[in-house]
């Protein structure tokens, strides 16, 4: 049955240090050729861990360190990059104060939007299908060059947003070329993709159990008591889901800011994502080192910020089985 | 005394509101919804609709309907100067389809091992695989660049397809870890009594029931790829290796009001198959999504 | 159990070995510098057959693309067995292009540049000097003026840049609006004081969508004119600003005059101009811009096509105490170090200068040519566009009042044009004062220009 691969020495014994039977050893010489099936099936993906996410990162790590162009070779600098972007780059702290803006801004209106839109469809109703597909398609192009041109257009000064404001009487200048409203057009782009949270917020919403609710309106609960005592528990696993990755992503949105902005951070570097910031630093003016650290800060921070969401998960998510 | 709970009929108190109640909630309910869905698809709607009226029309009316409909901007925006769309929507194909290809070999075989295999720093390495999901891409951009510099990989594709063969996207290699593992193992473990080696069990058990999650992988890649920008404007400096993406931008920089509907019309065409793909294979790909999100 | 442990910590650790030194040989190979092989270009004198491939990048519109790639066809046609690979971008992709193309050693051998980016790349040596090929007659110079020919050298004097095209800025003026606005054209040799009560005459009487002049305070280049105008030096010896705070405080505060007048054009709306080629004063929405000079025939194109009855026109920089306010902006072709094929890059540049039948078609499109006799057979031939005649006739006046040429120091685009229109705008939108801003730009240019 099995091809037998003769057993190495330290197969031969057990822990108890007796002979290990025949069984033993078949076992574990499955458990090796197992073993050895499963780096095979791993291959790829560990070459790509080592020569394209671990490398990179260690390499990345070193190049904070330094100051490098592309051109000649890299320079040791120490902590200079570091330095600098705390202390004389003011677009660094710019960036940074743009991108948090941007994160928490969208990320808790993305929930908001996509619960309450789910809570809406939640009925089991006629068309479901069709307006979850409608609803999701704006999630899956958010990211494109096309629908950021679209934005910028539409937010020009002669653009339909303006021209709807106008038949209500408002009148308001260009949105992406003004430093205050340039960014509320990336975070209205961000909520306008929320399609695809809600469908993760649709799911969840009808698995909850309907003996939950039942109960609940045995005890006199309305809409709204029922809501926060039974569904939103019920939800939290997914909420935590989702606001994580929904913050993770934010924190490298590049494409939106670049098309709109037009590749430079839009009026006065309003909208100076740090990604763009990073792009602009690692590729325009070729300051690769100085790119290098803003990477690590980044992924300092975000290691920071998940360490601290799974900490508070104690507090706040319940899973089902309480 | 015991009270008993009856589930009766309610009580004749709400009368007749109660039988008109539910379908007015319906319909109010569904009122809400059809604005919402009005107000989110109007821009894209609006954009469409543009794509066909002559470029001096376009910014006049908010409305859609026009009464001149014409396809020159998409017969000129194909073609607009230097720009090749032909050959943008080649490339951008082409580079699709080997993603794809690269994606769903990777990463099958990457969730078979985590899934279906127990090997030494297994875990260690599965919450390895947890952690670069959650890796901002920003750490390993400028040193990739690098390294396929140094390879001289600038201007060929090669950057942008061959991570996809390492199994670089952690998520899709989660996503069917989490399905392989709710298939049955009995299936498994009679492919092993016939003789199938892991091998035979992954190609003729597994993945053949794994399609479901092939189509989300297959789809997801797809519109990943299509979409992608930042790698192509990386990579790609000569204009006859542009996709899309690429090319809509140069469109974007050179554009007046006057080529506004050339814009338009090569938007639309971009985002056609995206959302022609979509809508044919959705359901898959919701009951997908849903499921990963419920761990 | 232990004795599996063994075996997994043996294997374990092979893989964790296996893994490190490729990661270990992969960055020192990185770091180790990637000087790989470069061609024997250096000091070459560019004689030699002229076959083979040459690649050839240049920035441009639709317009510049066509006429290059025409002339590029051209000479293959004249040389068989030579063939251009061609790359174009538009501006502001071209110099991130070029960055990551020179750090690759991916240069196509003919490299467009103008002066105010030519020393980025004498300075980290991508670049080989054209004296040779001067000097053994590849390269022909006999008709281009000196001071041009000057306009092309590095840092270190020697000649990078052989200039094709001498451009100007020019104020652009839709002369239709200024009529009606009752103020006509500024007069011949004109100051700065003249232009600002031009503008500011004008305004009043044109109509409310249509505005005087854009928000041009954060224009480089106008600013250097005006620099020049006032004898101001721009750069000092080191590369640092050459100009003193108060100069610039003076300037920007000069145009905040104009803005609170609503003599410019609001910021963000002004921000969203796409290209200049259909910009607000191509489409009738402005009466005053600054434009290049060889604009002016696309933005006539453009005028005609959405306000037929309108026209436009363009006339030299304000002047001042110092004499021209205009100073010249050569774009040339120079040759990459990784060039392969030198000689035949040293005849392609050769030809695209200096040959009559190759200016012919391409037909001044990137400013006066800098040879002479291109120029005056361009001047002389009959069906040259009014607007093409004006451009270069204005071209010669502009050379006849001794303008200057400014070399630029590396890191001129980066370090003092971005911080410079980006300052401005912090003024423009009222989130800094004049003050403020000209302080912030100061540090921000020094700390890097020059270097």
């Amino acid at each position: 049955m099995t091809s037998g691969t003769t057993p190495q020495q330290t197969l031969t014994k057990t822990s108890a240090g007796r002979e290990a039977t025949p069984r033993q050893l078949r076992w574990r010489s499955r458990k090796a050729r197992e073993a050895a099936a499963a780096y095979a099936f791993l291959t790829p993906w560990l070459l790509g861990m080592v020569l394209l996410t671990l490398g990179p990162m260690l390499y990345s790590l070193y190049l904070s360190f330094t100051r490098y162009d592309l051109l000649s070779d890299p320079k040791w600098v120490g902590f200079a990059n570091f330095v600098q972007m705390f202390t004389t780059d003011s677009r660094y702290l710019k960036s940074v104060g743009v991108t948090l803006v941007y994160v928490l801004v969208s990320v808790p209106l993305l929930l908001v939007v996509s619960l309450l839109l789910a809570l809406l469809l939640n009925k089991g109703m006629r068309f479901l299908t069709a307006y979850r597909v409608l609803f999701y398609v704006p999630s899956l192009i958010g990211a494109s060059v096309a629908i950021a041109a679209l934005w910028r257009m539409i937010f020009g000064a002669d653009g339909i947003i303006n021209q709807a404001l106008a038949v209500f009487g408002i009148h308001h200048s260009s949105w992406v070329g003004s430093p205050h409203d340039a960014l509320t057009t990336l975070i209205i782009l961000a909520v306008w993709a929320f399609g695809s949270m809600m469908v993760i917020f649709l799911a969840g919403v009808r698995q909850v159990p309907r003996e939950l609710y039942e109960a609940a309106s045995i005890d006199g609960a309305g809409v709204f008591r029922k809501f926060f005592s039974v569904t939103l528990p019920m939800l939290t696993p997914l909420i935590f889901f989702n606001t994580l990755m929904a913050t993770i992503g934010a924190f490298q949105a590049f494409t939106g800011a670049y098309v709109v902005s037009g590749g430079t951070g839009g009026p006065v570097d309003s909208t100076l994502f740090y990604t763009l910031y990073l792009y602009l630093q690692g590729f325009a003016e070729l300051n690769m080192g100085y790119a290098a650290a803003m990477a690590w800060v980044l992924v300092i921070v975000l290691a920071a910020v998940s360490g601290f969401f799974f900490w508070t998960a104690r507090f706040w998510v319940h899973y089902g089985d309480e | 005394m015991t009270s008993t709970i009856r589930a009766r009929a309610p009580r004749p108190i709400f009368g007749r509101k109660q039988s008109t109640n539910p379908v007015i909630r319906a319909v109010v309910r569904h009122a809400l919804i059809v604005c919402a869905l009005a107000i989110l698809l109007y821009p894209l709607v609006w954009m469409v609709a543009a794509s066909f009226r002559p470029s001096n029309q376009i910014f006049t009316t908010l409305g859609l309907f026009s009464s001149h409909p014409t396809l020159s901007n998409y017969t000129e925006g194909w073609g607009a100067g230097r720009l090749n769309f032909s050959r943008y929507f080649f490339n951008s194909f082409l580079i699709a389809i080997l993603s794809i290809a690269g994606n769903l070999i990777s990463c099958s075989v990457t969730a078979y091992a985590f899934a279906r295999l127990n090997f030494p720093g297994k875990k260690f390495l599965f919450a390895l695989l947890l952690g670069t999901m959650f890796l901002p891409f920003q750490v390993t951009l400028v040193p990739q660049y690098i390294m396929f510099n140094y390879l001289g990989w600038i201007n060929t594709y090669l950057p942008l397809i061959v991570p996809h063969w390492l199994g670089v996207n952690a998520f899709f290699i989660f996503l069917m870890v989490q399905f392989i593992r709710s298939l049955p193992r009995e299936l498994d473990d009679s492919a092993r009594l016939d003789g199938c080696g892991h091998f035979r069990i992954f190609t003729r058990i597994i993945m053949p029931l794994a399609l479901p999650a092939v189509g989300v992988v297959a789809l997801f890649s797809f519109v990943w790829s299509w979409n992608d920008f930042l790698g192509p404007l990386l990579y790609l400096g000569r204009s006859d290796l542009w996709t899309v993406p690429l090319g809509l931008k140069a469109f974007l920089d050179s554009t007046g009001q006057n080529s506004y509907g050339g814009l338009f019309a090569m938007s639309t065409l971009s985002l056609a198959p995206i959302v022609g793909f979509f809508i044919l294979a959705q359901r898959l790909l919701l009951e997908g999504i849903a499921t990963t999100g419920l761990k | 159990m232990e004795s599996k442990g063994i075996t997994v910590n043996i294997r374990s650790r092979t893989t964790t070995i296996a893994a490190a030194a490729a990661v270990a040989l992969l960055m020192t190979s990185c770091i180790g510098g990637s000087r790989t092989t470069e061609a024997q270009s250096a000091g070459s004198a560019g004689k030699g057959e002229v076959k083979g491939a040459i690649g050839v990048t240049w920035w441009g519109g639709d317009q510049r693309n066509r006429l290059t790639n025409a002339v590029a066809d051209m000479f293959v046609k004249e040389h068989a067995g030579v063939t251009i690979d061609r790359q174009s971008a538009d501006w502001a992709s071209y110099w991130t292009k070029l960055n990551v193309e020179a750090a690759g050693k991916s240069l196509p051998c003919v490299v467009q540049l103008q002066g105010r980016q030519l020393n980025d790349y004498t300075k980290s040596g991508v670049l080989i000097p054209l004296d040779p090929m001067i000097d053994s007659g590849a390269i022909d110079v006999s008709d281009i003026p000196k001071a041009v020919v000057d306009a092309g050298r590095g840092t270190d004097g020697k000649v990078y840049l052989l200039p094709y095209g001498v451009a100007y800025d020019a104020v652009g003026i839709n002369t239709t609006l200024a009529k009606q606005a009752g103020v006509g054209l500024p007069a011949e040799g004109y100051t700065w004081d003249d232009f600002v009560s031009f503008l500011t005459k004008a305004q009043p009487n044109l109509s409310k969508g249509t505005a005087t002049i854009g928000s041009e305070g954060g224009v480089p280049n106008f600013f250097i004119g005006w620099a020049q105008a006032n004898g101001k030096k721009l750069f000092a010896k080191d590369g640092k600003l050459g100009f003193s705070k108060e100069d610039l405080i003076g300037y920007w505060n000069m145009w905040e005059k104009l803005r609170k007048a609503n003599v410019t054009m609001p910021p963000d709306k002004f921000a969203e101009q796409g290209g200049l080629d259909q910009g607000y004063l191509a489409t009738g929405q402005m009466m005053t811009d600054t434009i290049p000079g060889n604009l002016l025939a696309v933005a006539s194109k453009t005028l005609a096509g959405t306000k037929s009855d309108q026209s436009l026109t363009t006339i030299p920089y304000p002047s001042g105490p110092n004499g021209s306010g205009n100073p010249l902006y050569p774009s040339g072709l120079a040759i990459a170090k990784s060039c392969q094929n030198v000689p035949t890059a040293a005849a392609f540049i050769n030809y695209f200068t200096n040959d009559p039948a190759a200016g012919k078609v391409f037909a001044a499109d990137n400013g006066a040519p800098s040879n002479t006799k291109v120029l005056d057979a361009q001047l002389a031939d009959a069906s040259l566009s009014a607007t093409k005649k004006h451009e270069l006739e204005l071209y010669k006046q502009i050379v006849a009042a001794n303008p200057g040429t400014i070399i630029f120091p590396p890191k001129y685009q980066a370090t003092f044009e971005a911080p410079f229109r980006r300052n401005y705008d912090e003024v423009a939108f009222g989130r800094m004062t004049v003050t403020q801003a000209v302080d912030k730009f100061f540090s921000e240019a020094n700390a890097s220009l020059g270097q």
